[in-house]
């Protein structure tokens, strides 16, 4: 049947240079549908389950958190601050950077084309995250805290 | 008598179209569009689209962030690593360091770091002012975004240099 | 050789030959003039202004070959303003193998989306740029995948549309009587109703190239929250907590393209937001 209107040769889209380079890079993806189409023309896209942590939760916490790091982080900018300051500033920037990296695993390594690596990816961020938070716990007590390390190497 | 007139009304040689129709279930219908989908080129997308005030800042925004948070982690990661594996390590080594570089080397840091961060400061509270609602439109994007790009260049120098 | 055409000139004819109708003194009398005052001018070559087109083509029926740009040129002279009069201009006399979706030609279907020079529109809408030195890009909408030349395949696109359930939803209709709207919530959808569904704003949105099967893209979006914002409808929570989780909504990173290259004027970026803030204020 395909031969007859000339579909003799079917490129895979996985193999196809033009649409998914990753298994050049030695990453095994997940093969997508053609066309990214499931199902038939006539059946309405699937939304995924609601889930607030993930929706509008995560977005007021993350909007929250940054509203925050505005005066904190300018503040250090003019005076120098008590460490307590310097702790709610650090630690307001790593959930602030851990939502930032976040976003970026979801757009650029998506659970549906990369499975498992996406898991990995953000287990290594939370990994690292909590590690980063220990570091600050270091860096406060011994250095007096981020800021004031910072400007003591700006002002070397 | 029938057969010459069947003969005059029968249709020349060549003039009949022959049409093949194949029978097929819906199944194979969908295979074969599906195999048609599965040949079909994804058209260019960042080459061949205009650079854009709105995503040529929206781009830097990511850049920016996912360069000094990985510069904030490598600290932070640096002093817990140092502190777990007992290596000596510590803030006199970073300052002590950073002032044996020459002078060009220091301002180049400096300024790698401050520009960045001036930037994403400024296009942050960009952001959180859309999330309020407001400056929602085209002339407010591009408003805001040249507003954002003089602040950032002015505070950016500033940090660098003083 | 002026045979009478008219009926009253024919009528005449037939009736007298005295009296001759004004139509027939006017043909005869400007057979006349036509013969023997005026020279015949001299050929003066039509006013060329040749315009590049560079168009990208890919062949189904060869689809182990690379879609590539082809070059047209266009005497603009001769084509009227618009990038889709190039295009059918060069479809009727270049190349008819050329192939492309085109309805209305007034800017109100939304076939004829592409991006040219770049941008995505309408070609309808969109003038020729009629500087000789550069070829003017046209492009299929980006990151779709191409049926043939500049036509995308929008079936994901139409299915994303019809998730969102575009249609109204209220349980209480009123008995015998319209549902009455006020003119202040009529105008709250304003800007949103008047979407064609080209699909040039969720095509421009990079999130949407990243991540077409799970984030919905403007165009859906903006359906959805005219659908939440129309008074009459009274599922809006069900609307809403359908974008509740990481992908359908919250993929938007207001980048702002998508307004931005909005060929009736729309601003999808904006109900996006509003979209945002209700779900974060009011759920």
């Amino acid at each position: 049947m395909l031969t007859r209107i000339g579909l003799a040769s079917v490129r895979s889209p996985v193999t196809s240079s033009l649409i998914k380079p990753a298994l050049v890079r030695g990453l095994k993806t997940i093969p997508q549908p053609p066309g990214f189409v499931v199902g038939t023309v006539n059946e309405a896209y699937v939304h995924p389950k609601p889930n607030k942590m993930h929706g509008s939760l995560h977005w007021t916490l993350e909007r929250g958190v940054a509203l925050g790091l505005v005066p904190l982080a300018a503040a250090p900018l003019f005076t120098g601050v008590s460490t307590v300051v310097d702790s709610t500033l650090s630690a307001f920037l790593l959930y602030h950077c851990y939502v930032g990296f976040q976003s970026c695993i979801i757009d650029y390594i998506p659970s549906r084309v990369y499975g498992s690596y996406h898991n990995y990816a953000m287990y290594l961020l939370t990994f690292g995250t909590g590690v980063a938070g220990y570091g600050i716990y270091q860096l406060e007590q011994k250095e007096g805290g981020v800021t004031t390390l910072v400007s003591k190497i700006w002002h070397a | 008598m029938p057969i010459s007139l069947f003969a005059r009304t029968a249709p020349r040689v060549g003039a009949i179209r022959s049409i093949a129709t194949v029978k097929s279930t819906s199944e194979s219908e969908i295979e074969i569009l599906n195999a048609q989908r599965s040949n079909r080129p994804v058209s260019p997308h960042l080459t061949i689209y205009q650079p854009q005030l709105t995503m040529l800042l929206s781009g830097l925004h990511r850049i920016t962030g996912v360069a000094m948070a990985g510069g904030f982690y490598a600290l932070t990661v640096a002093f817990a690593a140092t502190s777990i594996l007992s290596i000596p390590f510590d803030g006199a080594t970073l300052v002590s360091a950073f002032a044996g570089l020459p002078i060009y080397a220091k301002i180049g840091a400096k300024a790698a770091a401050a520009f960045p961060f001036a930037f994403h400061f400024a296009n942050g509270i960009r952001h959180l002012i859309w999330d309020f609602g407001k400056e929602l439109t085209i002339k407010g994007v591009y408003r805001t975004g040249y507003t954002v790009l003089t602040i950032s260049a002015i505070a950016g120098t500033y940090l660098t240099f003083f | 050789m002026f045979a009478s055409r008219t009926a009253s000139s024919r009528l005449l004819a037939s009736s007298s030959t005295k009296v001759a109708s004004t139509s027939q003194i006017a043909q005869r009398a400007f057979s006349v003039s036509a013969t023997q005052q005026h020279a015949a001018p001299a050929p003066v070559p039509p006013k060329q202004a040749l315009k590049e087109f560079k168009i990208y083509r890919w062949n189904p029926d060869q689809p182990s070959e690379k879609p590539q740009l082809q070059s047209y040129k266009v005497n603009l002279a001769e084509c009227g303003p618009m990038v889709l009069d190039a295009l059918i201009k060069i479809k009727n006399d270049l190349d008819p193998t050329l192939t492309f979706r085109r309805s209305c030609r007034e800017g109100i279907c939304g076939s004829c989306a592409m991006n040219i020079d770049g941008v995505n529109t309408l070609a309808c809408l969109s003038r020729i740029d009629r500087s000789e030195s550069k070829p003017q890009k046209i492009y299929p909408l980006p990151h779709m995948y191409i049926v043939k030349d500049l036509v995308p395949d929008l079936t994901l696109f139409y299915k994303q549309y019809k998730s969102i359930e575009p249609f109204l939803k209220n349980d209480n209709v009123p008995e015998g009587r319209e549902h009455l709207q006020s003119p202040a919530d009529r105008k709250k959808l304003d800007g949103m109703y008047e979407c064609i569904l080209c699909a040039c704003c969720s095509t421009s949105c990079p999130s949407y190239w990243w991540n077409q099967d799970e984030y919905l893209g403007p165009a859906a979006l903006m359906a959805a929250y005219r659908w939440m914002a129309d008074s009459r409808d009274s599922y809006g929570p069900q609307r809403k907590e359908k974008m509740q989780n990481s992908l359908s909504l919250y993929r938007c990173h207001t980048i702002f393209n998508c307004s931005r290259t909005c060929p009736k004027g729309l601003n999808p970026a904006k109900a996006i937001a509003q979209i945002k803030l209700e779900l974060a204020t009011g759920a």
